[in-house]
């Protein structure tokens, strides 16, 4: 007995095994902890194994080929564990080979549009589904421990995104843009499942932001803002920081004049308690589905002389804003992409949309079309060349406003034209261009990754995926994969070996350096 | 927050459209604007009432069993009269026009194909006709008495405005392959990106090359026009040139 004491107390590993929240404050080079690698959104690993000396040796260290729809999601890596999703379903992966360790399936109603990913607290993952739940599974079997609605699905309500753990809040928001119902951010108590906050994303009449809707009509309680992609965390100031979808009814704002906030905003929340400390609008009134939950990425830089700490977002309007994320002061805007909505930007840094552009009954030709200059696609920051590195697109569309009388729902349409994609490097200190490079025409709805190894991970338009030197754009390796990476790639280091992972719709490819031994 | 891949896939996946008893609607359309109108507005989306196409209720009613007994006997706390002489057939023409309401604002995120002709036709033709001859260099490429005779009879209003804004990605663009011998290999192009080439020749054999492994592709790509015009166009001459192409009959 003494001796079976004595062995317990040598395996310490043995119960180590969950992630730790205060993990996610310094992410290992061991893990992917949570969507986007770390709370910055920066997407920037510090490994440098795999570098431009040695891509072009890089080769395929397993293949996991899964059963299911293409993967939107992006896997986390715990202890040599990767879990991933797609809707209704997720797998738990040996992240040394890619066999299955188990896969948890619930079939659904609901938008099964794409799943992004799960949480993780402790042995805990968090999954959104299509009929609007979060299921809370023990990341050990992939049993469930608990199973709430967050939203009623009858409503036209759906979810997709990835939460995002912060110390002890599970933070969700939910999606549906059919109907006209209220988006919102829930913190959600890890353990018991219980609603810690809930911070609705249009105020209530009367509160502050209500004036910029119009008064005694239905409009603001009916004004959409979703949250669907994850936003990230400033441990230092405590904030956290989430875009905010389309208002309500879609490409008809004339039941809505106004600002209508906080629709199409960057949105910084208190974590423990959901209140707001500041926000800015990149789309005020939007007419076109332009959300702003396009990936707040935070990093420091020096500005005319001092250090500020910064937020900048590539939105799906064709504007890079740049804001000091401690106050929300405005630092810059500037177009990414060509494009014909606005007239300008005002004094407070927000293009402001010509009314001509809006859809009308005959059609009106705007750029770029509802699916945005970009969209969900992962971008990335390299604190090496201070770059930020978007995919964007020249897209062209026609905007018909279809309905009559009351508009609801979407109440009209655009049609695409055509596109080109581009993958861009925006110089964050002034907002200007440093490289275009062009990866074919229609949409790219790929993310990116940059590493300490001087690359940029990508893929083009016609299923190439691709190192780019970050500093230039330039192609310094691809392989022809036969199919859409429809999430990011990501990178970890396990058994003293990088891995570069990447999934092509349901396929998955681990790519490493060939083995010396 | 849609965002379609694929530039034809416009519609969102779903369930089969349900089959509406249109007459049954059209009853129940008539009997809502007598009884429940007034406050409720003839559409239903609301008045001093409360806007019935946006509600809960009607998100969870199936076949009448939650709204049939408010209509019949109201909602006293909101000063909602109750209806009780209405006809239990009457009472389902109302939920299914409510129904067949609620459906068409979930589902109108899409510009169908019938779209009326009359809602586009808002151009002057005689304008759009010396726009096509001048300013938009239409004419360069393009005859009214030849590929576009009778244009305006092969496609519908909408798709006709589509059509001619951008043809769309079934062009046949071209190229001249030149190898590095001097050898040149012309074809239609079935692949081009920043790694490789590829055509199919005249004589129907499939070819493809490194880019870096020959000395020059020269593209023939006849949407270049088109698109050089969507930076120039006006939604004046857009529809202005529409109103003359619908004169192609």
């Amino acid at each position: 007995m003494k001796f079976l004491a004595t062995m317990l107390l040598a395996l310490p590993a043995f119960g180590a095994d969950g992630l730790d929240p205060a993990k996610l404050l310094k992410p290992p080079t061991d893990t992917w902890p949570t969507y986007n690698g770390d709370y910055s959104g920066r997407r920037y690993s510090t490994l440098s194994q795999i570098n431009q000396s040695n891509v072009g040796e890089l080769t395929v260290a397993w293949v996991a080929q899964l059963r299911t729809v293409a993967i939107k999601s992006m896997p986390l890596i715990v202890n040599g564990i990767m879990y991933l999703t797609t809707p209704d379903n997720v797998f738990a992966l040996d992240a040394r080979s890619g066999r299955t360790i188990w896969h948890y399936v619930r079939e659904s109603q609901g938008d099964h549009i794409g799943q992004r990913g799960v949480g993780m607290y402790k042995d805990w993952l968090y999954f959104e589904t299509p009929d609007c739940h979060l299921i809370s599974l023990n990341a050990k079997d992939g049993t469930v421990r608990w199973n709430i609605e967050l939203a009623d699905p009858k409503q036209g309500y759906f979810a997709t995104m990835a939460p995002l753990v912060i110390k002890d809040h599970v933070l969700v928001g939910v999606s549906g843009d059919v109907t006209d119902v209220p988006g919102f951010i829930d913190s959600i108590d890890p353990e018991s499942g219980k609603m810690q906050w809930r911070w609705y994303t249009t105020p209530k009449p009367g509160e502050p932001g209500s004036e910029t809707w119009p008064k005694g009509t239905d409009a603001i309680s009916h004004g959409g803002g979703m949250a669907w992609i994850t936003g990230t965390y400033d441990p230092e100031s405590n904030l956290t920081y989430w875009g905010i979808g389309n208002p309500q009814p879609v490409l008809n704002g004339d039941g809505r004049k106004g600002d209508n906030l906080y629709s199409c905003s960057i949105v910084a929340l208190d974590p423990d308690t959901g209140k707001l400390k500041w926000y800015f609008q990149p789309s005020p009134h939007d007419t076109h589905d332009w959300d702003a939950v396009q990936t707040p990425v935070l990093f420091d830089d020096v500005q005319n002389g001092v250090r500020r700490k910064l937020l900048a977002q590539g939105s799906r309007n064709g504007y890079f804003v740049v804001l000091d994320r401690t106050t929300g002061e405005h630092i810059l805007t500037k177009p990414f992409i060509a494009t014909n909505w606005s007239e300008g930007i005002d004094a407070h840094g927000q293009p402001r949309p010509k009314k001509e552009k809006e859809p009308k009954p005959d059609g009106a030709l705007v750029s770029p079309g509802s699916d945005g200059a970009t969209n969900w696609m992962a971008p990335s920051y390299d604190p090496n060349t201070g770059l930020f590195f978007l995919s964007a697109r020249r897209l062209w569309s026609v905007f018909y406003m279809t309905a009559e009388g009351k508009a609801e729902g979407w109440a009209g349409r655009d049609r695409n034209l055509w596109a080109q994609s581009v993958l861009e490097g925006i110089d964050t200190k002034t907002g200007g261009i440093r490289w275009t490079h062009e990866i074919g025409e229609g949409e790219n709805v790929s993310g990116m990754l940059t590493t300490a190894g001087k690359l940029l991970f990508a893929q083009d338009n016609s299923e190439n995926l691709m190192a780019l030197d970050p500093a230039t754009g330039k192609t310094l390796w691809h392989v022809s994969v036969g199919g859409r990476m429809e999430t990011s790639p990501l990178t970890f280091e396990l058994d003293g070996r990088q891995y570069l992972l990447t999934a092509i719709q349901n396929v998955i490819f681990a790519w490493a350096l060939p083995r010396k031994n | 927050m849609l965002a379609p891949v694929v530039f034809a896939q416009q519609q969102p996946p779903g369930p089969p459209a349900p089959v509406w008893d249109i007459p049954a609607v059209e009853r129940g359309r008539t009997q809502f604007k007598s009884s429940c109108g007034f406050c409720h507005a003839n559409d239903a989306t609301g008045n001093r009432a409360p806007d019935l196409i946006r509600s809960a209720l009607l998100s969870h009613d199936v076949n009448g069993d939650m709204i049939a007994p408010v209509i019949k006997n109201g909602r006293p706390d909101k000063e909602m009269p109750a209806f009780p002489t209405l006809s239990d057939a009457a009472i389902a023409d109302i939920v299914v026009f409510l129904h067949k309401q609620a459906y068409d604002a979930l589902h109108s995120a899409g510009v169908p194909n019938d779209y009326p002709l009359a809602k586009l036709l808002t151009g002057n033709a005689a304008d759009g006709k010396a726009y096509f001859n001048g300013a938009g260099g239409c004419s360069g490429c393009h005859s009214p008495t030849g590929d576009l005779a009778g244009v305006a009879k092969r496609y519908g209003p909408v798709g006709l405005q589509q059509r001619f804004l951008y043809p769309g990605f079934g062009a046949r663009v071209t190229a001249t392959v030149t190898l590095r011998d001097g050898q040149k290999m012309e074809g239609r192009v079935v692949h081009h990106d920043e790694f490789e080439i590829a055509i199919i020749g005249p004589d129907g054999w499939f070819r493809s090359w490194q880019v870096n492994d020959v000395k020059a592709i020269d593209v023939h790509d006849p949407m270049t026009a088109h698109r050089a015009l969507m930076e120039k166009y006006t939604d004046k001459d857009i529809h202005n040139l529409f109103a003359y192409l619908v004169t192609l009959q």
